[in-house]
């Protein structure tokens, strides 16, 4: 459906600058790349679990393919994981995206806070306010982006990311 | 530094070689900047002209109001750019003074600087409603003089930039005196510079303990939203004489910077409380002599329009300069001054502070003057009126620091990285 709203958007457009209908040829690997807006990570400073944190950020897909934000890599971290929210027992809690983050063609998606996001475990240093956090991402088609995040304070409730366990079972 | 929120009109045609008329327009102003708006008005004036004779009505492009400024310029945006109705500064004392805590500070600012400026959210940002564009809001950061006492720093001090000596006139409260950072915020409205302020000082609390914060407001537009010289709480018109285009530029940007400097400025800002109840004793025609300019229009003594150069030489009838010896406005004028400028940009406050348990209120002026050099331009004017000027009965400084300004910063980049090289 956004697949068809997309194209009949592109002919809207083409009438509308009054070019005749010549469809351009669609989704091309050397078209628009995908890009990244507003990253930052929460500190560990004053945090219940500072072995553990989450980056957020928002990744913008120009192009006429879906992505999928399939991993990250971060040298600070020992493991990283592309976490999604779900509910379980009337909570939202975080799971493992198995699948990635689906990033629509032509459009965005917001890693947030309460959100889905990258979570960064094991830590292998604190973060504190001010430190530069790299990150590189990994997508569906097989290709990468590297991010600079600031680290920034945190400044809604932390419950979400208080659970010990990475992927925390249903009941937890 | 184009319009997102109102439609641009299409180009008409044949106007092509010198682009839109609404760049042409923001050109014109990003030199005339706050002063010389008879300049700018004729200038608007005959770019009208020339549009009139294509078939393509351009409706008319707000100059001061529902801008967007951009801070990769080569310039940071808020110094030449028009003085908005409301505008906070907001200085700050690095906790630790060392060089790792600034530039981390100055690296989260950028981010921040750049979201805001584009009109969208800082990254993490709690309130992202209240980001928006076309609301000319410009944020720029200056560097304080202990910055430059960093041990790696100390041969990175622009020329000029000192702190300014005491004046006998000066009766300064350490309250609204220095800082070794500020960051200035102005936009159309107070709620913009409200969020965009405290987006900031939060970002700063982690390095940096808050210092003064000083508030003023301005009113540079006339009722169809066409910017004219604003007037201060005397009413008097203010920045009539401010330099523009060519002389501007030269007053104001630091010549032969060191490299990191490329761009930059210096700033003095002095918080000058002005006796209004003493003022609205005095008669209209004493507060004009005061000046050396006439209240209603602004104009000269020698003078009919605003923008009419000051005849310092003309006496009246009784052989008695028109322009008194001691008119603020001769006193103070590049002809008395060795051709010394500088461009200043006021802003009216009003503060009402609980003394004894009762209300008191103060007015003035958060004056703010950008030189190439201080020492060179702002320090001998400022002796010179010190020494001598009618308006000294009506005003004194409460207030005063200095700022480094450095220039703006590219898109991938965090303001003032050269000085760390
Ligand atoms: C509350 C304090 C002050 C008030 C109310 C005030 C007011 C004015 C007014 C009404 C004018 C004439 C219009 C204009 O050219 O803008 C003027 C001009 C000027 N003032 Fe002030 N002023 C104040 C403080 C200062 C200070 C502290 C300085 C510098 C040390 C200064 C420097 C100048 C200069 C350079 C001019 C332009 C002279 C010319 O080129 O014609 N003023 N001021
Ligand atoms: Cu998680």
């Amino acid at each position: 459906m956004r697949r068809v709203l997309t194209v009949l958007g592109t002919v809207i457009v083409l009438a509308m600058a009054g070019c005749e209908a010549t469809p351009s040829p669609l989704a091309s690997s050397d078209g628009p790349r995908l890009s990244v807006e507003g990253p930052w990570v929460r500190t560990t400073t004053g945090a219940r679990d500072a072995t553990m944190t989450a980056a957020f950020l928002t990744i913008v897909n120009p192009g006429d393919a879906d992505v999928r934000l399939v991993g990250a890599d971060c040298a600070d971290a020992a493991m990283v994981q592309v976490h999604e929210m779900v509910m379980a027992d009337d909570k939202m809690v975080m799971q493992e995206a198995k699948d990635g983050l689906f990033v629509p063609a032509g459009s965005h998606l917001h890693l947030t806070p309460g959100g889905p996001h990258i979570m960064l475990m094991q830590l292998r240093t604190g973060f504190a306010v001010g430190d530069q956090v790299a990150l590189t991402l990994r997508f569906s088609d097989g290709s990468t982006l590297a991010v600079t995040a600031p680290v920034k304070e945190f400044v809604e409730e932390e419950d979400h990311y208080h659970s010990p366990s990475p992927t925390p079972s249903p009941s937890s | 530094m184009t319009g997102v929120s109102e439609p641009t009109p299409e180009p008409a045609p044949g106007n092509g070689a010198d682009g839109p008329p609404r760049l042409q327009r923001r050109r014109l102003l990003g030199y005339a900047g706050v002063a010389s708006a008879g300049a700018v008005v004729g200038g608007v004036a005959g770019a009208g002209i020339a549009r009139a004779s294509t078939p393509v009505p351009v409706a008319p492009q707000p100059a001061v109001i529902r801008q967007d400024y951009s801070p990769h310029e080569t310039h940071q945006a808020g110094i030449t750019t028009p003085v908005p109705a409301v505008t906070r500064l907001l200085a700050f004392t690095l906790t630790e003074l060392a060089v790792e805590p600034l530039t981390k500070l100055l690296k989260l600012w950028s981010g921040d600087i750049q979201a805001l400026m584009a009109g969208r959210p800082i990254p993490g940002d709690p309130t992202p409603d209240l980001a928006r564009t076309g609301v000319s809001l410009t944020i720029t950061v200056g560097l304080g003089p202990r910055v430059f006492s960093l041990a790696p720093l100390r041969s990175k001090r622009p020329d000029g930039f000192v702190e300014i000596p005491a004046m006998a006139h000066d009766r300064l409260q350490e309250r609204w005196c220095g800082g070794d950072l500020v960051v200035i915020v102005a936009a159309d409205d107070a709620t913009t510079v409200d969020y965009a302020a405290r987006r900031l000082a939060r970002d700063a609390a982690t390095f940096a303990r808050p210092g003064w914060v000083q508030d003023g407001s301005w009113r540079g537009t006339d009722a169809s939203g066409e910017p004219v010289t604003g007037r201060n709480l005397f009413g008097q018109l203010d920045g009539s004489g401010n330099p523009s285009g060519d002389l501007l530029a030269q007053t104001v940007w630091a010549a032969d910077p060191q490299p990191w400097f490329a761009g930059g400025t210096t700033l003095v800002v002095r918080r000058i409380q002005m006796d209004l109840d003493f003022w609205d004793r005095t008669t209209a025609e004493r507060q004009e002599k005061v000046i050396g300019r006439r209240l209603d229009t602004g104009a000269p003594l020698t003078g009919t329009v605003e923008t009419d150069a000051l005849d310092l030489a003309a006496v009246g009838e009784s052989g008695a300069p028109v322009i008194p010896l001691d008119a603020h406005a001769r006193r103070s004028h590049p002809d008395e001054n060795s051709a010394r400028r500088m461009l200043r940009r006021g802003l009216n406050y009003t503060s009402t502070e609980v003394v004894d348990g009762r209300p008191v209120t103060t007015a003035g002026l958060v004056f703010l003057a950008f030189c190439a050099d201080l020492a060179e331009q702002f320090v001998p004017v400022q002796q010179r009126l010190d020494a001598n000027d009618a308006l000294n009965d009506w005003t004194t400084a409460i207030g005063s620091a200095v700022f480094a300004l450095p220039g703006g910063f590219a898109k991938d980049d965090w303001i003032a990285r050269a000085l760390f090289d």
